[in-house]
């Protein structure tokens, strides 16, 4: 009689022919994708139509111009349309870096984009830590409402309280150095102080609003962590430094990743607000170069080359950003 | 002497008072649990221990000091909070060392507190790991690492096992029990779960409605709980009540209701309260089930029997209210399939006065 173990089944089957039925019928269970995609719709509807209006917004204005991104690579006329112009490589990249005004341009946007990182991206931060230090509820209440204000006020506006504040014949800024016995100076028409003023007047317009999501953060730290560091004899100083800034870093992280991949795109409309050919050693940037060829120069296959080259140096720096922050934060965006 | 003194503590929002006037004497080396339902005034309490809320009138002491207007950090206490209080950005090292770091200790002292606390509390192998990788156990022993790493005067547990499940808090009961036996550090913890305040104190603070009820060791508030409130709420399941009125019978008092009696002790405040409308405090583990005739059986009817292994828990009702029998099941597996009543010895039943919620007086059961 041998002593090897029965491996068949009732109805005389080896295992693996069981198992082989049991993984069979656990296959025809399981609906397939199509079936499970189909379910899903069918149970979440109503949130793919509110989505409708971002999907329409997205193709019509950033997948469908795409089409027009092959004129950076043709030599493109208006009169034969985007199909029939013809191919010339890249002959409008070997243009634009033999220009001596995109050169300037690629610069300016470097600095001024430079300066707004160091100077703007902190601003929020810590107009965020210092509002959550106000204890008085009116006092934080009206603070806020006097740093939100700005971003609610037109671009056109703003810079016209700039050109109006730094003028040299009624402006604040020079009778106040007037008052210090120093000459009046017309700031915006000197290439040296275009980057502070267009930096600063940034960070003015929009570091209160930008403050909103670093508030947010901070309201969603545990109160309790509060509480323990005071019962451990924590000042207020060390638990804005040891709590609340560790506790929205990935916030912070996050922030800078989205504004290193918006580097290039300087607010174009408040450069063309308040720059003049007399500043454009220091002010003009790629974007204002691009709408001066494309629109107003009417070349707008060099132009169209110019928006590309901005946009690839975007991804690449927004792509950069997020591998380095995953690799030694762990935070991401994806 | 590392004790806590509480006279007369009063907490007030405004016009509004939560904490009605507390006197509360916590020795050295104590371990106090506060209980009572949520919004009693426990957690207010301790917090105004801590000094995380501002006293509004009495006067409180720590280790003989007055503290009412000393800061959290000088009155030498440690808290361990509900949801651990963890420093998420931090690994369980950083953590118990906060407070010392925080106190500018030298790196040495730091590293040997860290090392000896990690040690006591089985968290060595996981120093280098952030309060996200570890389970809310070990959560829970880093929160109270970074408590007695500091050794403090006094530790303050505000509902330290709410978050954790039904097995682990039982574990985590014993391992806090186990640390206080060690240290023998005064303690004060605040819970509303009754089997925690009885398997943890030396004495139980019940309080309901910003007062305390009753101050006393788990047993004496258990057998001799002085009014409804607290005789409802320790025990698990609760003490039965039931409306009675009291009554001469051959044997001394009695309580009558539906046609029915129970014999009552003979001591002369239920012997002279002949008439009176009480309601009887019956533990569900002090009657014995009957399935027979008896002169003193107490009639039921019985909804449901459930088994618990080693015991049962009969789910029945008399007066048409809920009334809750524990009983072993242990070779009296016969009796349970056909219940007609109980029997009850006269001086287990507690009488409380029907009005007051008061226990009549001289009802003392001795442990």
């Amino acid at each position: 009689m041998s002593n090897d173990p029965d491996f068949t089944g009732a109805g005389g089957a080896t295992t693996e022919e069981l198992v082989f039925d049991a993984k069979e019928a656990q296959r025809r269970r399981k609906p397939n994708t199509m079936q499970r995609v189909g379910d899903h719709l069918k149970r979440e509807w109503q949130l793919y139509v509110m989505l409708v209006p971002t999907i329409l917004w997205l193709v019509i204005f950033l997948y469908k111009p795409m089409y027009g991104l092959q004129i950076a690579f043709k030599d493109y006329s208006i009169f034969r349309g985007v199909a029939n112009s013809p191919w010339i490589g890249l002959e409008h990249f070997q243009t634009l870096f033999g220009n001596d005004q995109f050169i300037r341009a690629l610069k300016n946007t470097i600095i001024i984009s430079f300066y707004g990182l160091i100077f703007g991206f902190p601003m929020p931060i810590l107009l965020a830590l210092m509002f959550n230090e106000i204890l008085k509820q009116t006092f934080k209440k009206t603070a806020q409402t006097i740093v939100y204000l700005p971003h609610f006020v037109s671009s056109v506006i703003i810079a016209g309280i700039v050109i109006t504040a730094f003028s040299p014949s009624a402006g604040i800024v020079n009778t106040i150095l007037g008052w210090f016995g120093v000459d009046p100076v017309y700031f915006l028409t000197k290439p040296e102080w275009f980057r502070p003023i267009f930096v600063g007047t940034g960070i003015w317009q929009e570091a209160g609003f930008q403050s909103i999501v670093y508030l947010a953060a901070i309201a969603g730290v545990s109160p309790t962590l509060y509480e323990s560091a005071v019962v451990d004899g924590a000042s207020r100083w060390q638990m804005m430094w040891k709590i609340t800034l560790p506790s929205i870093l990935p916030t912070i992280i996050i922030m800078l990743i989205i504004r290193i991949g918006n580097m290039l795109e300087v607010s174009f409309e408040m450069i063309i607000l308040l720059y003049q050919p007399a500043t454009y050693e220091t002010a003009d940037v790629v974007n204002t170069f691009i709408y001066r060829q494309g629109i107003q120069g009417g070349q707008y296959d060099l132009a169209a080359a110019a928006g590309l080259f901005n946009a690839v140096v975007a991804f690449v720096l927004v792509m950069t950003a997020n591998a380095i922050s995953k690799r030694y934060s762990r935070t991401s965006l994806w | 002497m590392s004790g806590v003194r509480l006279e007369g503590i009063v907490k007030a929002y405004g016009a509004v008072q939560v904490v009605h006037g507390i006197d509360l004497e916590v020795q050295e080396q104590e371990f106090v649990v506060l209980v009572g339902p949520s919004g009693c005034g426990k957690s207010t309490t301790l917090r105004m221990i801590a000094g995380l809320e501002e006293i509004s009138e009495g006067d409180l002491t720590i280790d003989g000091r007055h503290v009412n207007r000393v800061a959290p950090k000088d009155r030498d206490v440690a808290m361990v909070f509900q949801n651990y209080a963890l420093y998420p950005h931090l690994n369980v090292a950083d953590n118990i060392a906060f407070g010392l770091r925080i106190r500018k200790e030298s790196k040495e002292t730091i590293a040997s507190s860290v090392e000896e606390v990690g040690g006591i509390l089985g968290l060595t192998p996981y120093l280098e790991r952030r309060p996200a990788d570890l389970s809310g156990g070990q959560r829970q022993r880093v929160a109270m690492g970074r408590a007695i790493v500091r050794r403090p005067k006094v530790f303050l547990f505000d509902e330290p096992l709410s978050n954790l499940d039904a097995k682990l808090r039982t574990q985590m009961r014993a391992e806090i029990k186990r640390l206080h036996k060690r240290l023998g550090v005064t303690s004060i913890y605040v819970t509303h779960d009754q089997v925690e305040a009885m398997t943890l104190a030396d004495r139980i603070v019940v309080m309901h409605d910003g007062r305390i009820e009753q101050i006393g060791s788990p047993m004496d508030l258990f057998l001799n709980p002085k009014n409804t409130f607290v005789a409802g709420f320790l025990g698990s399941p609760p003490m039965n009540m039931v409306k009675a009125t009291i009554a001469a019978g051959d044997q001394g008092p009695v309580a009558e209701f539906d046609g029915q009696r129970v014999q009552l002790q003979q001591i002369p405040s239920l012997t002279n309260a002949v008439g009176t409308e009480v309601i009887l405090g019956i533990r569900p583990e002090f009657v014995s089930v009957a399935n027979q005739d008896d002169p003193n059986l107490v009639g039921l009817d019985v909804d449901l029997v459930e088994t618990l292994g080693s015991e049962a828990l009969i789910h029945a009702s008399l007066q048409g209210d809920s009334f809750v029998i524990r009983t072993d099941t242990v070779g009296q597996m016969h009796v349970l399939d056909g219940i007609k009543g109980f029997t009850i010895e006269p001086h287990l039943v507690k009488v409380f006065d029907a009005k007051s919620g008061e226990a009549l007086p001289g009802q003392v059961l001795k442990q």
